[in-house]
Parts: C-alpha cells; structure tokens; sequence
C-alpha cells in the first residue's frame, strides 16, 4: 500500500514521503520534495554580487544563516583576491559558532518533540532565545542576519557584548548537563533512538552523507579542520564523532557540537584583536566585478557542509552559481536506511538527520 | 429547523458576543510551514512568547483547527497543498499571512516558482509585514484577528 | 599532494584528459572527453580515494553551443577536492551516468537533469525533484529561460 506523509505533517514540515507499506513495516522510502523551491541559484544570476548576499541566505535563513552567508562571501572573495581584517574573520567566527549553537538547539528541540519530550521543547528553544538575543545586539536581526559581507563583517561588537556573551555561555554550559539528564542520558529516550537507523560508516561516505550525520557514523570529516577558512586554525577544539552511526548518536552529537562550540567562542572572544571590520586598512575597495575564472568554496554550517561553485565571466553578476546544499546531500540516507523498519520509526530517523526543506529545495 | 433556531439566536447581540469571544480566544492553529519563518513559529510558540495565553495553540490535525498561519513563501507547487489544506479546515476559519514573501511575493519577485502573494491562492485575513516578522509583530497580528472576530456578525455603526 | 594527482591521472589517460592542473592547494581541475569521463571517475574513487561526492553541477556555455558538466569530489584522506568536467553539446545533451560510481551523485544528477534537461544515460530515476509536477517549457537554468528584469524607474 502507498502511504502519503507530509506536507502538512508535524514532523515532515514541508517534505511528502511516499511510503511503500505492508501493515506496519516500510518497504520503500520515496522523497518528495521541492515544495519551497525558489530557484534562487537562478535568480543569482540575475542580481550582482553584493546583492545576492540577502538572496543566497534565504536557502538556509531557517537557522544557520550565518553559515551560509558565509560560504557565498567567501567564495567571491576567493575569486576577486580580497583580503580581509583580522577582526572580521573572528567576528564571523563568532557569529558562525553563534548560529551553530542555535540551530543545533533547534534540532535538539525537534528531535525532543519528536519522541514526546515537550519539556525538551521548551527548555531548548528558551535557551535559544538567549543566543538569539547575542546575535541580535551583534547584527539586528533575530534570524536572518546578512551579517558577512564581501570584505568582512557589517557591524562591529556593542559594548559589553564579550561579558554578557560569556555570561551567557556559562550558563549555557551548565544547561547542557541538564539535557544530556533529560535526553541522552534518558532510558527511555536511549530505548527509543538507540539502535535505529544505523548508517555503517561506509555507506555514509559512499551516499556522500555530510555533517553531524557522518561524524556521527565516525567519519572524522570537518571542513573547519580539513581545510580551515577564516581563523578556525587558531583554536584548540575537538572534532566529536559517534560510535554506532544510530539516530541516537546522531541527536547527541548535536550536543557534544555545542559543547566545542563554547570552546571554540572562548578562545575567540578572548583573542579577538582590535582593528577594522571591513575593506583594507585604506578603506573599503570592493571591486563591483569578479574576473573571469571560477571557484569553490567550502564551509562548515550547523548541518553540514555547505559548498559554492561560482563561474564568473567578468561581469558584475555571476555567470553560474551552484550551491551544493548539506541536507540536499543528506537525502540518499533516508531511502538507504528506511528499508523494512516500521512506521514508527520513520518520524525518529528522518527527526535526527535534521533536514531542512528549505535547504534542499533552494 | 435547528439552523433557523441558531440563526435566531445568533441575532440575539449578547449570544453573539459571547461565541465571538469564545472563538477569539481559541484559535488553534495548523501546523503548516511553507517558507523560512518557520523558526519563529516556534519561537512564538515556546516559552518566552508563549502565544497559548492568546489562546493560540499550535495542533498537528487542521480538523480541529480554525486558524492557518501562512509562514513565508508559497510555490506554486506547495499553493495546490495550501488551497487543499484550507478547504478541509473546518468553518470557521482565518488566515494570517506571515512575512513580505506571502503578502506580496516579496524577496522573489522575479522567481520562476513563488506564488507572488498568497492571497492569489486563498483568502486572507490579517497581513504581519517583516522578513522574518519577529514573535512581537505574529502577537500583534493575532491581536488584530481577535479584534475582527470580536466585530463578526455585529453591525456597530 | 596535489601534483601526485595530476601525475597519476595524466599517466593513466594520457589521452583522453583534455586538461589537468592545480587551481590552487586542495583543488584540482580534470577536464576529460565525454565517452571517458566514467572511466575516470572510476579511477579517481577507486586508485586515488576520491570518495565523496560534493556536487554536480551544470554550466550553459550558450555562445559555444555546450554544456559543462562538473563533478565534484572531495577525497576524506588526502583533503583535496577533484573537479572532473567535461563538455556535451547544446543539441544533444546527454552523458554516462556516475551513479554507478558515487552513489551519492543521485540526487544531484536527477536536479541537473530537470534544470538544464541533460540526459544522463543509465540513471535509475530521470524525474523531476525540485519543480511542480506540471512544469512546462524550458528547464529554467538554461540560459535562454529568462527571468523577468527589475523595472527602470
């Protein structure tokens, strides 16, 4: 039998799976997507550079909109040669690890909704609010921030921005041990995710599976230490990765993540130097045109990496831009695992792996 | 005969008063995203905004639910889904339409694939501008809905 | 590292690869023939670790009359990201499918597909992903779809 899911569903949000069912077991997993596609690599190439910074963060503005934004700056400014300040890059830093914490929050919250943990719910998304809170006095916006821009940052750090940001993070650090006694530490959740959707680490990189999702399959794969952009070289943090590859390690890796996080926003608060945000040191050049040629960039976002092919022809908008998307390259695992499993637990498997519809469809 | 009955009563102005408050202040909405304010849909919804104390509560099922948040951007593929979605909401029922990109299309004016407003696809009752509006300004436009109910069926001249 | 890549490549497909060199650290650029690019890719998962597929990409080159497929491959051990492209004509899209050699690239070529309309020959499942079920014309990345221009005040 066929079986319709979503997209009017509380757990699929904007995706439609197409179920082959025989009573309670799934047979086969079918994706339907593309209910929010906008066409935006299209519409890149009908605005010119600076312009297309607001439209290429509209993919992923959902929850890591810093990390995507950043991808796109960084790889014009790999094709036009442009250096920027010292500050700016730990200012992106800062608002990158940000918006890391938030969005995998949110997927914390999703992932406790999903099994039933309303409390869950509530405790993350409020403690969210509190690093919404930072990034608003750091850009003024709640979740769509245009924060980088081509040659470094928009804003500067408000006063006392580093106390009430440490502050806040110290708080966070203890929270942290209260999810991990409500979530993972939880027998009844461990019964519920441990052991579901088990993805071999082979297959992960076999399916090109990126993120949290092949770290948690014990990958050791990071653009922030495989290849580091901005300053991620400077600091001491660790890679975590999981053991089994089950939605259990999936949901907690999230958690060990924003543990380095707060390591990683630590260092950078304390090391942070003084100077200009944006431009050289003679002020702020940024050419209008890229030359011909092309690039590829790679960031590391809160779901995985992000990668930006961008063709130029020397004009002032760009000739082709294609962004390879982290959910949209995490959608082979789900036809993958979702093969004889029952009904139940589709909503587990697909919660963990934290799509975003947004993303894939572009 | 039963629906004369209630029709009488309905005119009665204190009766309607009361359904009209009863219904302002329990609007369930559906649990349907369709563009990138869907973050703040939670976020209205959680602990710091909380929009239950305003009697809106968001449910999974739409067959028990009398109001449809519009999050953001509609397709053309996803306006099919929203039409479908609104008619089997039962009566009655209202719209409101979170972000510039479903007043007016908004960002993705020149968008081969965005639904340029969505009250092209059904009708709309309260417009929140902002891209994406802040919890406040959704509060807002929930007050301003109750505000309509309130007035429904009543004519104060 | 990178240039034991090029070797390595260059020294199997001496003819075939049309042009080979280090962009810059950590990327390589492989331009191949079209009927030997799944020969390559074979290689380059099999021999060199290039393992993990990050993207496919189209490109309408429509004053040459060609369309560039990129394949883009990222190798977890050696950190460096493989560029495998090659050109097909405008009049008749159509090219090996790599599924068979990143099983990953699924997805990728199916959008790619839908957005330029090339054919990748062997492809388990050609339907459209991301576009409503009733999309007519054109596939909207060429670049004779054209989108509408922001009115001149």
């Amino acid at each position: 039998m066929k079986l319709s899911m979503g997209p009017q569903h509380p757990v699929t949000s904007h995706f439609r799976f197409i179920l082959d069912v025989d009573g309670d077991a799934v047979l086969n997993f079918e994706w339907d997507v593309g209910y929010t596609h906008r066409g935006i690599e299209k519409m890149a190439e009908n605005r010119i550079y600076i312009q297309n910074i607001p439209v290429v963060e509209r993919i992923n503005s959902y929850c890591d909109a810093i990390g995507t934004t950043l991808g796109y700056v960084e790889v014009v400014e790999e094709l036009t040669g442009i250096e920027i300040p010292e500050r700016a890059k730990y200012l992106r830093v800062i608002a990158a690890e940000l918006n890391r914490i938030a969005s995998h929050l949110y997927a914390v919250s999703l992932v406790g909704i999903s099994a039933g943990f309303e409390t869950m719910l509530m405790w993350t998304i409020n403690d969210r609010e509190l690093i919404l809170d930072l990034l608003v006095k750091l850009s003024g916006q709640r979740i769509t921030y245009t924060y980088p821009t081509i040659g470094g940052v928009r804003w500067d750090m408000p006063d006392g921005f580093k106390e009430d940001a440490l502050k806040r993070l110290d708080y966070l650090e203890k929270r942290l041990e209260d999810y991990y006694k409500m979530m993972a530490w939880n027998r009844t959740f461990q019964m519920r995710f441990k052991n579901v959707g088990i993805l071999k680490p082979s297959d992960a990189v076999k399916l090109g599976i990126v993120g949290p999702n092949l770290r948690a399959s014990g990958v050791k794969a990071d653009v922030r230490k495989d290849e580091p952009y901005e300053v991620y070289d400077r600091f001491d943090f660790e890679v975590p990765t999981g053991k089994n590859g089950d939605s259990f390690d999936r949901a907690s890796m999230r958690l060990k993540e924003i543990e380095q996080s707060i390591v990683i926003l630590r260092q950078a608060l304390k090391d942070i130097p003084k100077g200009p945000i944006k431009g050289s040191p003679k002020g702020s050049k940024i050419p209008p045109t890229a030359p011909r040629g092309e690039a590829y960039s790679r960031v590391e976002s809160a779901r995985g990496e992000f990668g930006y092919y961008l063709v130029s022809d020397g004009k002032s908008k760009p000739y082709r831009l294609k962004i390879s998307t982290p959910s949209f390259r995490n959608l082979p695992a789900l036809p993958h695992l979702c093969r004889n499993v029952p009904l139940g637990d589709i909503p587990v498997i697909f919660i963990t792996f934290d799509y975003i519809p947004l993303d894939v469809d572009r | 005969m039963l629906s004369k009955v209630r029709e009488r009563l309905m005119n009665i102005k204190f009766l309607r008063r009361i359904l009209n408050w009863g219904r302002a202040w329990s609007l369930w909405s559906v649990h349907l995203e369709t563009g990138c304010c869907g973050p703040e849909d939670m976020g209205r919804a959680c602990a710091r905004f909380d929009t239950e104390r305003f009697g809106t509560l968001p449910f999974p099922t739409l067959r028990e639910c009398d109001l449809l948040f519009i999050t953001g951007l509609v397709t053309k593929k996803m306006a099919k889904r929203v039409r479908m979605i609104y008619d089997q909401m039962p009566d009655p029922k209202y719209v409101i339409a979170i972000g510039e990109c479903a007043a007016t299309g908004g960002f993705y004016w020149d968008s081969y694939s965005v639904v340029q407003g969505v009250d092209r696809v059904i009708p709309v009752d309260v417009y929140v501008p902002g891209c994406p509006p802040r919890p406040e300004a959704w509060i807002q436009g929930i007050k301003m809905l109750q505000e309509k109910i309130k007035k429904e069926g009543i004519d104060e001249k | 590292m990178e240039d034991r890549v090029v070797e390595d490549v260059k020294a199997s497909f001496p003819d075939d690869v049309l042009e080979i060199d280090v962009q810059r650290r950590g990327r390589v650029s492989i331009s191949v023939k079209r009927d030997r690019i799944y020969d390559v890719g074979l290689f380059l998962r099999d021999k060199l670790g290039f393992d993990h597929i990050a993207s496919v990409s189209g490109v309408d080159y429509i004053d040459k009359k060609e369309f560039e497929v990129v394949y883009h491959a990222w190798s977890i051990d050696k950190k460096i990201l493989a560029a495998l492209r090659t050109r097909i004509p405008r009049d008749n899209p159509v090219l090996k499918s790599l599924v068979d050699v990143w099983e990953g690239a699924l997805y990728h070529e199916r959008e790619t597909w839908e957005m330029f309309g090339i054919k990748f020959e062997g492809h388990p499942n050609l339907s459209l992903l991301l576009l409503p079920e009733d999309w007519e014309g054109i596939p909207p990345l060429r670049k004779d779809f054209i989108l509408p221009k922001r009115p001149q005040e």
